[in-house]
């Protein structure tokens, strides 16, 4: 059933469930070391190239690259290419409230503090506590000393009180784009699980929408490539929620618009979002969409 | 997470005289907002975070960085995080490694030190190879006891985490 869908959605299927990963990628952490320092050091031991689409982003080829006394540092945090967009996407400015909902293991929420400039305030939440502990020592590691780390369930944040400038809503989901990674979730793939995270995903954002300020800006993206997990949560949060759909513009990656339909449901909005499939640049794929509050 | 006390400018200078002294240099304390929880642990987070919210949020689980912990001899036993900060301007109580040995401590192991800087025996020493502090131990007879976190050591993990 995944591949007939995946052919409904793209004409290069083919692609898709071939598509390699050849390079491993990092980002600096700017907040301990420059980058040309950091370059000069690894370029000593592996092979090393530039990300086109974040200036803080490398490719890295070699061994044993969290083994090395820079990743033991925290000068640079092993990240998946893709994942390094989202923050990207948000216009993050210095003195910003960010709440981070789902924010472990802590990979986007310490390129956010770095982002900051270690400056105004992130709410790094999360609902489960062994996944803290690992956004915790990430946080840590990083020197990202502008985090509050909460642990509610995050459909009920909005219960809390805070009201927030932005918020990254990196949603749990099926992973389906992680496939360029893990070949064996073809035959793992269930229906039910689709449908079971898009129950969350609406959840999510709806409390999302509640925790920000007017005007404020989410920022919603998933590694998964279900139009139930993607497409149709917006389509719920624009209608549902009172937010509004803002285009974005990705500059240097190869990037798709959304599905323009889905089971006869019709998305006008298609090209506003983005879509990044794994064989464009052999990164996971991701979906990443922002919205506005009214 | 319960905060016991946010510290004001004299307690702060506390602080940074106590760094002063062990390694002839101040930690920059003063750039950040500076407070202390159970167990004498010493927490740093940054000037304009809204550090207020500890009161309204009540799952709270940490609020910045782990500078360090003030020990009952009035020494404090540094972060990784603290002993970077400190070690840009240290003067003493340094112990240089070489490569082998680096490896070893950043893995958890004791190792012996390459040279001393006006290193003193049975005290806390920041541990640097090349121009990196790699984090803090105790100098003892012949060797330095490595204080690296059990979950901070570098040991076979999974490379990607996202």
């Amino acid at each position: 059933m995944f591949r007939e869908r995946i052919a409904r959605m793209i004409p290069d299927a083919n692609a898709f469930f071939t598509a390699e990963q050849e390079w491993k990628s990092i980002r600096v952490n700017t907040l301990k070391i420059s980058k040309d320092a950091l370059l000069k050091r690894l370029q000593e031991r592996y092979e090393v190239k530039e990300m086109p689409w974040y200036e803080n982003g490398l490719f890295i080829k070699g061994e044993n690259i969290a083994k090395s006394i820079e990743f033991y540092l925290g000068y640079y945090h092993i990240q998946e290419a893709a994942s390094m967009l989202p923050p990207l996407a948000m216009d993050v400015g210095k003195k910003d409230f960010i709440i981070d909902m789902c924010a472990a293991p802590g990979s986007k929420t310490t390129q956010l503090a770095m982002m900051m400039g270690n400056c105004g305030t992130i709410i790094a939440n999360d609902v489960s506590i062994s996944r803290i502990r690992a956004l915790t020592h990430n946080i840590q590691k990083a020197g990202a000393a502008n985090c509050i780390i909460t642990n509610y369930d995050g459909r009920y944040l909005d219960k809390v009180g805070l009201k927030a400038d932005k918020i990254l809503l990196d949603a749990p989901c099926t992973a389906s784009g992680k496939i360029i990674k893990n070949k064996k979730m073809i035959e793992k793939w269930k229906y039910w699980r689709v449908k079971k995270m898009a129950r969350m995903q609406k959840a999510l954002i709806r409390a999302a929408a509640a925790c920000l300020e007017k005007d404020g800006i989410i920022v919603y993206s998933t590694c998964s490539v279900e139009p139930e997990e993607n497409e149709e949560v917006i389509d719920y949060a624009i209608e549902k929620c009172g937010l509004e759909i803002e285009k974005i513009e990705l500059k240097g990656i190869k990037t798709r618009h959304g599905l323009k339909e889905w089971n006869g449901k019709k998305f006008e909005w298609y090209d506003k979002v983005v879509r990044i499939w794994p064989q464009d640049n052999l990164t996971e794929g991701f979906f990443i969409c922002r919205l506005r509050k009214c | 997470m319960q905060i016991k006390k946010v510290l004001g400018s004299k307690e702060i200078d506390e602080i940074e005289s106590i760094i002063e002294k062990n390694y002839g240099c101040k930690a920059g304390l003063h750039n950040y907002r500076v407070f202390m929880t159970g167990e004498e642990k010493i927490w740093i987070v940054s000037k304009d975070t809204d550090f207020k919210l500890f009161n309204v949020i009540k799952r709270c689980y940490r609020i910045g960085i782990y500078f360090g912990k003030l020990k009952r001899n009035q020494k404090i036993k540094l972060s990784i995080e603290g002993a970077i900060m400190v070690g840009k301007n240290a003067k003493k109580n340094i112990v240089v490694v070489g490569e082998e040995e680096a490896v070893k401590f950043v893995q958890g192991y004791d190792v012996k030190a390459e040279k001393l800087i006006e290193a003193e025996i049975n005290n806390f020493v920041l541990v640097r190879y090349g121009n990196d502090i790699i984090g803090v131990g105790i100098l003892r007879e012949g060797c330095i006891e490595n204080l690296v976190p059990k979950a901070r050591r570098l040991v076979k993990i999974d490379e990607t985490e996202e």
